[in-house]
């Protein structure tokens, strides 16, 4: 339609003006059409160039729950939690309070890896999206001296954005190292409030990561495996009351004593449990089938035996998930290339 | 060539236009102007283009260079003696770096070992492979934590300014390589502050620095690698035998636990930031003598065996009664050498 109509000016136009030059008029005709569509915001012609914000944002459960299957391993706790979460909030025409996950658990687990697929989920850019915000203790925070500073940028930072793209997705990472009150600065935009100040926040996402609770959630998985259940089998009930209070109690976890646990205002704790050997095997294999790899049982087997397990004498779970994977995979790349080049 | 044609296309499209409108009412000299202009622009474009540039300044790599792996190998076995799990190691680590294009995290590499191994000396190599100028390459940027970061009190600024100064170099060229010495000396908590880069993050504030390389190199954990060593010689095995395996898990724990490590109870090890705890074993008598050899082939003279084997007797050696291993490793030979050659 709107292609027509441009070339419906673009024909018209020189007709109607016989003492201008044809060309030089079409051209500033469609230079003056274009320009229109570029600077107005959301325009299809912008959108096709640069980011846009995804304002009737409804997520697609199931290329969530196909991504999620196939590239998160052993955590069906997490992957229950989120995809019932993800759904309601993002059916619900009008949430009551934007979507806050606290997500807890032991290194390498792949507490980073769910937010960013998540984030792709919700804008196509994922990490590297302009709604999509990372905030880092250590990096940004780093000096607690600064804290009322800190509030302040904070506070400024959320609000401009979420004017700008209602549905951005903040994301906190290392929560356990960060300063205590730093979060209490955001919690007016957490709360069940309409509107503040004009912005309303309740399409936005939260997502706390951290590692605090991840020795509680170990001690519970640990406990299971001993008295013979099923991985399985866990149940969020049988975790949740545990992280929360072990959670706020924890001078470390950066929520301690913090109001946003105090007033509930976190929807849901999601917990990611230890990775076993099997899970680390599977790591492995997709991490050389993301290389061009033929998968070698014998090299997946090798890598998973160099990685050290807890703990001491049943050996059951990985101290690092699946993080220096890769690093290992490099060690035995020259037989991984001499098989790949044998098979062709 | 995509460029050339691209513009040469814009130029035919710019003669043939003046023909296909029905008007022809285009200005002759306007037109010829804009194609004067459009020529101009494929002409610096070609002489800009990265290649040509590239040979006269230095250039951040931004394609791989295939010969940096073989050219490392090949430094290594001619150059470091004594050694048989490091030139293994860093040659397969490096070289499985440069090659990954879809690199998760930068390539974090902890060099341990007693002094005068050749703990820098692998360092300047890796920099020499995978950089023209070496160590004195703009991209190649090394820090002591006695020269760089001496006073405990001023901890803080020490991380805001090595931050800074990380984030913009890599900023400007992503396969940036940072050399960390003396981690045993540098304040427990400062490397922390640097934790956020070596992770697995996509973009931090917008710049990637997943293709960055970081080595730390320390004396931690030397001791206990003077125990294996020693366990396998007492037990009548070749240092040959010794594997990486049998280091690796007894160094990760006592770095982490040895208070003067610079890596005490840190996030990196924490984390499991670190891809490669790489051992240098202590260096045995043949070894001090091949580094000897060296030194005098260097000068230009000719290698007589008895000095060699003379400066070799006068290096210090432990433990007290077998006498194995050099005290200092290979440091203070040249010192020694001018003593027996008058110039």
């Amino acid at each position: 339609m709107k292609l027509l109509k441009a070339a419906v000016i673009f024909v018209l136009v020189p007709t109607l003006t016989p003492a201008f030059d044809p060309l030089s008029v079409s051209v500033v005709v469609g230079g003056a059409v274009m320009a229109w569509h570029l600077l107005s915001s959301d325009s299809w012609l912008k959108c096709r160039f640069q980011e846009c914000c995804n304002r009737n944002s409804t997520l697609n459960f199931t290329a969530l729950k196909a991504q999620l299957d196939n590239r998160l391993f052993g955590q069906h706790l997490a992957k229950d939690v989120v995809l019932k979460a993800v759904l309601g909030f993002s059916n619900n025409p009008s949430p009551k309070k934007p979507l806050m996950l606290s997500l807890h658990g032991w290194a390498g687990t792949g507490k980073n890896f769910l937010s960013q697929i998540l984030a792709e989920q919700v804008h196509p850019a994922g990490l590297r999206s302009k709604f999509v915000h990372l905030f880092l203790a250590t990096l940004h925070f780093p000096h607690h001296d600064q804290v009322k500073l800190y509030k302040e940028q904070l506070q400024n930072w959320i609000r401009g954005n979420v004017s700008a793209c209602p549905s951005s997705v903040f994301i906190f990472d290392e929560m356990d190292k960060m300063h205590p009150g730093v979060i209490d600065a955001i919690k007016p935009f957490l709360d069940y409030y309409e509107e503040v100040d004009g912005v309303s926040y309740r399409k936005a996402i939260f997502i706390f990561l951290s590692n605090a609770g991840g020795d509680l959630i170990n001690k519970a998985a640990l406990d299971f495996w001993a008295s013979g259940k099923r991985r399985e089998d866990i149940q969020l009930k049988d975790l949740e009351p545990l992280l929360s209070v072990g959670v706020f109690n924890n001078k470390n976890s950066g929520l301690w004593h913090s109001s946003i646990i105090d007033r509930n205002l976190i929807d849901y704790f999601v917990p990611f449990l230890p990775l076993e050997q099997r899970h680390v095997k599977m790591c492995v294999r997709a991490e050389m089938a993301a290389r061009g790899y033929a998968v070698d049982e014998k090299i997946v087997q090798e890598v998973a035996d160099e990685m050290t397990y807890f703990p001491k004498e049943q050996r059951i779970y990985s101290d690092k998930g699946c993080k220096t994977v890769q690093a290992k995979l490099d060690i035995h790349e020259d037989v991984v290339m001499r098989d790949t080049n044998a098979r062709g | 060539m995509k460029l050339r044609r691209g513009t040469l296309r814009a130029a035919l499209a710019l003669v043939l236009l003046p023909l296909l409108t029905p008007a022809g009412a285009v200005e002759p000299i306007s037109v010829g102007l804009a194609i004067a202009g459009a020529a101009a622009s494929a002409l610096t474009g070609f002489i800009s283009y990265p290649r040509l540039y590239c040979y006269f300044r230095e250039c951040c790599l931004h394609r791989h260079d295939p010969r940096a792996a073989a050219a490392l190998q090949e430094n290594l076995d001619k150059r470091l003696f004594g050694q048989h799990l490091v030139s293994k190691v860093v040659v397969k680590a490096v070289r499985g770096f440069l090659n990954n294009t879809n690199a998760k995290k930068p390539l974090a590499l902890s060099l341990h070992g007693w002094t005068g191994t050749g703990k820098n000396f692998v360092s300047k190599i890796v920099a020499e492979s995978i950089y023209k100028k070496g160590l004195q390459s703009k991209y190649v940027h090394q820090f002591v934590a006695t020269l760089h970061f001496p006073h405990a009190h001023s901890i803080n600024l020490y991380k805001d300014q090595l931050q800074s100064w990380i984030r913009g170099n890599v900023s400007i060229c992503p396969r940036s390589l940072f050399i960390f010495d003396e981690m045993d000396k540098m304040h427990a908590g400062l490397i922390d502050s640097i934790k956020p880069f070596l992770d697995y993050y996509e973009l931090l504030d917008g710049v990637s620095y997943r293709q960055a390389i970081f080595i730390f190199l320390s004396n931690a954990g030397a001791e206990k690698i003077t125990e294996v060593a020693l366990d396998f010689w007492r037990n009548g095995r070749t240092r040959e035998d010794i594997q990486l395996t049998d280091i690796q898990n007894a160094l990760s724990v006592s770095v982490f636990n040895n208070k003067n490590s610079g890596f005490w109870h840190s996030t990196l090890i924490d984390r499991n930031l670190i891809d490669y705890f790489i051992p240098f074993l202590p260096l045995e008598y043949k070894h001090v003598k091949m580094c000897v050899r060296v030194e005098i082939e260097s000068r230009g003279y000719a290698v007589d065996e008895d000095i060699v084997s003379r400066i070799a007797d006068e290096m210090t050696y432990f433990p007290r009664e077998e006498r194995i291993y050099s005290d200092k490793g290979c440091k203070t030979v040249d010192a020694k050498l001018d003593y027996y050659y008058d110039f």
